[in-house]
């Protein structure tokens, strides 16, 4: 197989599906998954508020596809003397799953600091010693007693490894594909990310286009005044026509929210065709 | 010179760390549910030095003899046994659902959130199948969920079934081993598998001349579902065994989520003496013996105690002293245990001590 080949297996919707569940990208603070994009699209570039766009074809209409790729997710709020670190979730608001943070409980967490990627643990109370303990009446595990332990055992550790107020966390991410001939892929944000890569794959398709499409991958959809698509609508618009492309997914919001990945195949082949003028 | 000894030290430390970690990673990632050891029981023998010669009991046990008997300079009568075990909590395929969900049950003790959600492999003879641990789908929202199931995409029994799901093959979900900060490391199944990468690292370093008595090193099984496998080697060597070792976790109250009232054993400060918990209490004499010979080897030991049984309490009711040791453990029974490889160094230089000094 040679070079081209491999390039374009590793960008078709499948494979981009499960390297983009793979990467973090907390609402305001997307840089890292916007920087593998810029990479990615050769064209493309970043706003001031960090949404990548790439601009097709040209005339009019003028049209926007985009998908929106942050996530809900978690920074350092504080750091304490024995080297723990506390967080503040970023996101969500009323409409958070009720058992969002219980999933951080006793599992492995990505910190991604100033010095690169650092793992931790959050903390959970032993099993042994808590013999009796929880019941089922108890409230679930909630951010408030979320503590994270990466090894340390002072503050000066702690930020010896990079790590300092505002840096990202999340739950460590492995995409995980199930199902028959591994047809589904379960991750957290899977059908966001499944989205984005069905448009990144489109776009890469050198696809026929009608007139001008903006290809656009939003930040901050997920916080306070949506300022992504906004500024994509205010810097790049006005817009004949504006569409966001979705995946269906099962048990949205979980760490194993699950895509079809012959769904993402799909909208790939529809997004095409609606870059190219179909309906 | 002083500093030419201590960077001589650091470079030694630094290799045994190193040697620590190598066993101790291979370890923990085997699989290896109560009842189902043998991807743990193969890997524990690749790691033995060449010398050993194991033997497997009916029971799945895996035995190494050192010792008196042995023609190695040992002297004889009973044996002193060092037991460790093999197996690690999760779950066993109970049921396959007509709509191809498989029904579990439990393998051992756990918080059951802790795997609600999350990804799952399925164990087979011919290799994991890849499935998840489904969300609660009754809109319950307290902490604990209702009886766990796995999807493993199949919408039918006979879907499940022909990937290869069977009923009583066991589920985990995937885990690796992955270092922290220092000498840190997290994982799940430390609880036991530092038992047995400190009998490993023992055995490697064992002087066998130095052996005052047969020594019975045994990587039991079952032990998470009712120490069965320990209770087979106790009910085969009977009134016989001198004095019995469990090398199992310290489960330690080191953890800002913990009560502090008991178990606090700080991790990285060396092996833990196990002097009482719910299955054994150690003779105040024995314990002191004990401190004696760590004190002697220059090894780190704390004592205390803390929650949970040991293998070695099944041999009691032979009359056999249990001096239980373990080294602490924060989170246990969790996909994110914490431990410190020093603690590890630590408790096989005991468990050196205690086959070759006492």
């Amino acid at each position: 197989m040679n070079l081209l080949l491999i390039v374009l297996a590793l960008q078709n919707p499948e494979s981009l599906s499960v390297r983009f569940a793979g990467m973090t990208a907390i609402t305001g603070y997307e840089q890292a998954m916007t920087d593998s994009l810029l990479t990615l699209l050769p064209g493309s570039s970043r706003d001031r508020t960090g949404n990548v766009t790439l601009t097709l074809g040209r005339g009019a209409p003028k049209r926007l596809v985009y998908c929106a790729l942050d996530e809900i997710g978690y920074v350092v709020g504080n750091i304490t003397d024995d080297g723990y670190l506390l967080l503040r979730r970023v996101g969500g608001g009323a409409r958070l799953y009720a058992l969002f943070d219980q999933q951080l409980e006793g599992q492995r967490v990505t910190l991604f600091g100033r010095r690169g990627a650092v793992p931790g643990v959050v903390a959970v109370r032993s099993t042994h010693l808590t013999r009796g303990r929880p019941t089922r009446d108890e409230p679930p595990f909630t951010v408030d007693n979320a503590y994270v332990d990466v090894g340390a055992s002072s503050r000066d550790e702690v930020l010896a490894l990079g790590i300092s107020i505002l840096t990202p966390v999340s739950l460590t991410k492995r995409p995980h594909r199930y199902g028959d001939r591994g047809g589904l892929l379960a991750a957290p944000n899977a059908g966001r990310r499944a989205a984005c890569a069905a448009l990144a794959s489109a776009a890469l398709s050198r696809p026929r286009v009608r007139g001008t499409v903006v290809v656009a991958f939003t930040v901050q959809s997920l916080y306070a005044d949506t300022a992504g698509l906004k500024t994509v609508l205010n810097l790049q618009g006005p817009f004949a026509e504006n569409r966001q492309v979705s995946v269906p997914s099962k048990f949205p919001d979980t760490a194993v929210e699950t895509v079809g990945l012959r769904d993402v195949d799909a909208l790939m082949a529809d997004v095409v065709k609606w870059i190219g003028g179909s309906q | 010179m002083i500093l030419a000894l201590a960077a001589i030290l650091a470079i030694q430390d630094s290799s045994r760390i190193s040697e620590a970690q190598t066993v101790l990673s291979q370890l923990v990632e085997s699989y290896g549910v109560s009842g189902m050891e043998a991807p743990v029981r193969a890997t524990v023998q690749q790691l033995l030095p060449s010398w050993v010669r194991t033997e497997t009991d009916t029971a799945g046990n895996l035995w190494v003899r050192t010792g008196g008997g042995q023609g190695d300079g040992g002297g004889g009568g009973g044996p002193v046994v060092i037991v460790a075990h093999m197996d690690e909590i999760g779950f066993r395929v109970d049921t396959i659902n007509a709509d191809g969900t498989l029904g579990l049950r439990n393998r051992g003790g756990f918080i059951l959130s802790l795997f609600e959600a999350k990804p799952a492999l399925i164990h087979t003879d011919r290799g994991d199948i890849p499935g998840i641990f489904l969300p609660r789908d009754t809109g319950l929202t307290r902490r604990i969920p209702p009886p766990l199931r796995v999807s493993v995409g199949a919408t039918s029994r006979s879907g499940a079934e022909s990937l290869g799901v069977k009923v009583g093959q066991t589920i985990t979900m995937p885990k690796q081993y992955v270092r922290l900060a220092g000498t840190r490391a997290t994982g799940r199944s430390f609880d036991d598998r530092m038992g047995c990468a400190a009998l490993i690292l023992a055995l490697r370093r064992l002087d066998r001349t130095k052996l005052r008595h047969p020594v019975i090193f045994i990587f039991s099984v079952r032990e998470e579902i009712g120490l069965e496998g320990a209770e087979a080697a106790a009910h085969q060597l009977g009134t016989s065994t001198r004095r019995v070792h469990a090398i199992d976790t310290f489960v330690s109250a080191d953890s800002p989520l913990e009560l502090p009232n008991f178990a606090v054993a700080r991790i990285g400060a060396g092996a833990v003496a196990r002097a009482l918990d719910n299955s054994s209490i150690t003779p105040p004499a024995y314990v002191d013996s004990l401190a004696q010979i760590a004190r002697a080897r220059g090894v780190a030991l704390q004592i205390g105690t803390t929650n949970g049984g040991n293998d070695g309490s099944t041999f009691t009711q032979f009359g056999v002293v249990d001096v239980a040791m373990g080294w602490p453990l924060r989170y246990s029974h969790s996909p994110a245990e914490v431990v410190d490889l020093k603690d590890l160094l630590s408790l096989a230089d005991l468990v050196r001590a205690v086959a070759e000094d006492w």
